[in-house]
């Protein structure tokens, strides 16, 4: 058989396959399926003009501004009691990639909110140990419990997460990325999360034969207190390797507050210094959120300290978010007007004040 | 003006609103929220509109969804109290002991959960374990279980009601439904689904299978008769005295649950749902009262 014919011969195959599944698929009940829209943007303007970020001319030019941040769909499918499907898109303001130009060997860009692929993958809930194991591109189990605290990633990544928007420095910390995890619970009082992920992250192919592996222990010693212990670990090439461990405290044991503190240190071959010593990157972040009125009016505050070269003097920020997170009529929307605060250990850098309203929508 | 003094303002302005606007709202009567199972949704209701009646200053919202629904709002602290006829899962009570709620259980009714066929079939009762394999798919026609030559219709609930749960753990062996079952949004749509269907099987709480005036069950349902065996009698979820003994294998208690001791509102509600005049009302909707052992728990638990 030529080529051309095994192609044709492939295809057939294929779309006989196709159609007998949804065929087969016709003949059942659809399972529940939803569909869910998560959006929120800022008006955002400095009110600071001459700080380390603010005081720049593109920071002025560009002052007073709406910017769409985030652009989520999700569909998830429950195939049955225990297995489940999610596909989730996602949207932000700098995937604009619009092509890539490969004899030339360049991009082009424009402004428009672009979709990319965050979430593809199956769940599956057997009954032992109260496990979840999850397969495809998947959530990573890095931030997941400081975030679900946190619960205002409308306003703020979480500090391990947002570590890169703020320093610049590449702590090699996703949210998304294909592999495995499996998540469970030995006693009520003790839980474990393990994963073996690409370490590429969900917007690059993998590129190596070395795999990211991560895992958790969850204490949770009396009801309302989690201290979550995490480390992952990579061989990123023949030569460097990169570890992160990291430590969460949560505590809910006043109803409607929650105060949660954060800390994590990341060590990695290719840090150098320009004299040829090594550095760490590390952090930690204290936060709160109060349930005023449940569902109607919630507080939230947070304080960051940010430390991306240990072997390096007085380079360290700080940063302050507060705010207040408001559903004025439906649960389908909500107003949190929030001030940033950054503070700067470099007695040459002043500091910055910017003040978002964010806009959030779900539904 | 100079543009610096406008937003110098402007966040002034909004600092004020950060400061006042939740002393304003939070001085506002808020209202008690009670969510979750749609079996118990009208019961709620009219539980509600009961209190409010002689309690004009503590004003009651309820909110159906499923008693899973409820639990995850309790958890949330969106809720105040959680309905469910069901038990807590384990890893309901994991998430709860994580996130430091600690579920108080309440029981304000009974229910026989009703196993519901068309009038047109000829069929009278049903094994635990019949109802089990139709359910699973394993029988697909009515001569499998002595009944006529017709295909079984299964309707039921999605999986975030309680009483799919409760049928999925009491009846079913913990086996997954058929892929076949319509899944419906609550008791009133399994009940259309059976009235229209002649080859139809549904499960919904007994408060909704019979006639307020009469007693009798609605027109062109028949409520079969369950057994916990083959060699055993069987009951009907009618039999208050069979439901009260544990003869009919598939009733429930129906809970309201409180994330620890229940404040003050909260409180006084169970207390009126769980006494007399709110057990009168649970009887009048077609549920069965509570006994002994489940009231002492309500006393203890209110403390």
């Amino acid at each position: 058989m030529n080529p051309t014919t095994q192609r044709k011969a492939a295809l057939l195959v294929a779309l006989t396959v196709t159609a007998s599944l949804g065929l087969w698929a016709q003949a059942t009940t659809p399972p529940p399926q939803t569909f869910g829209t998560t959006i929120y943007f800022d008006y955002s303007f400095n009110a600071t003009d001459n700080g380390y970020l603010t005081g720049t001319d593109a920071a002025k030019a560009l002052n007073n501004k709406f910017a769409f941040r985030r652009a989520y769909f999700t569909y998830e499918n429950k195939i049955n009691d225990y297995l489940k499907f999610r596909f989730r898109y996602d949207a932000d303001n700098t995937a604009n990639l619009t092509s890539v130009d490969f004899v030339k060997q360049s991009t082009k860009k424009d402004d428009k909110l672009r979709p990319f692929v965050k979430h593809i993958y199956l769940e599956w809930s057997p009954n032992f140990l109260t496990s979840k194991i999850n397969v495809g591109m998947i959530e990573t189990l890095a931030f997941k419990l400081a975030e679900d605290r946190w619960g205002y990633r409308s306003v703020a990544k979480t500090l391990l997460d947002g570590y890169k928007d703020i320093t610049g420095v590449e702590v090699d910390a996703t949210s998304a990325d294909l592999g495995a995890t499996w998540k469970g619970t030995l006693i009520r009082q003790l839980r474990f999360g393990l994963g073996v992920h690409n370490g590429a992250h969900y917007s690059h192919v993998e590129t190596d034969k070395f795999k990211k592996f991560s895992g958790y222990l969850q204490l949770v010693p009396v009801a309302g207190l989690n201290v979550v212990a995490y480390l992952d670990y990579e061989k990123q090439t023949e030569d460097l390797k990169a570890m992160t461990t990291k430590v969460d405290v949560l505590f809910d044991m006043i109803s409607n507050l929650n105060v949660s503190f954060e800390w994590f240190s990341h060590d990695n071959d290719a840090f150098k210094n320009a004299n040829g010593s090594g550095y760490k990157a590390s952090g930690w972040s204290v936060f709160g959120t109060y349930k005023v009125v449940p569902d109607k009016l919630g507080l939230f505050a947070r304080y960051d300290h940010y430390e991306p070269n240990d072997s390096v003097a007085d380079n360290e920020t700080g940063l302050i978010i507060a705010g207040f997170d408001w559903t004025p009529m439906h649960a389908t929307w909500k107003l949190q007007p929030n001030v940033w605060i950054y503070n700067y250990a470099d007695g040459k850098k002043k500091g910055d004040v910017i003040f978002n309203l964010t806009f959030f929508l779900s539904f | 003006m100079s543009e610096k003094v406008i937003k110098w303002l402007v966040l002034a302005g909004l600092a004020l609103a950060l400061v006042f606007t939740p002393v304003l709202l939070s001085s506002q009567t808020r209202m008690l929220q009670v969510k979750g199972s749609d079996t118990m949704v009208n019961l709620a209701q009219i539980l509600a509109e009961e209190f409010m009646a002689r309690n004009p200053k503590t004003p009651i919202a309820v909110l159906g969804g499923g008693s899973g629904t409820g639990i995850t709002a309790l958890i949330n602290g969106t809720c105040d109290i959680a309905t469910s006829s069901r038990d807590w899962k384990a890893k309901e009570l994991d998430l709860a002991f994580e996130k430091g709620v600690k579920p108080r259980l309440f029981a304000v009714a009974v229910d026989g959960l009703s196993i519901i066929v068309n009038a047109k079939n000829p069929l009278a009762q049903l094994t635990m374990e019949q109802v089990g394999a139709i359910y699973r798919g394993e029988v697909k026609n009515w001569k499998g279980v002595g009944g006529p030559e017709m295909k079984i219709s299964l309707y039921g609930r999605q999986s975030n009601s309680g009483t799919y749960v409760f049928l999925m753990e009491h009846v079913m062996g913990n086996k997954p439904y058929s892929t076949d079952m319509k899944e419906m949004n609550g008791n009133a749509q399994i009940i259309e689904g059976v009235l229209a269907d002649e080859g139809a099987i549904g499960y919904v709480g007994v408060g909704y299978v019979v006639e307020r005036s009469s007693g009798q069950p609605l027109k062109g349902l028949k409520i079969l008769n369950i057994s916990k065996g083959v060699k055993e009698a069987a009951y009907s979820p009618l039999d208050k005295a069979a439901v009260d003994s544990g003869a009919y294998p598939i009733s429930r208690p129906l809970w309201m649950a409180t994330n620890g001791g229940p404040k003050t509102a909260a409180a006084a509600f169970l207390q009126f749902a769980a006494g007399p005049d709110g057990q009168k009302i649970v009887e009048r909707e077609g549920f069965y009262t509570v006994g002994g052992k489940l009231q002492e728990q309500n006393l203890k638990n209110l403390k």
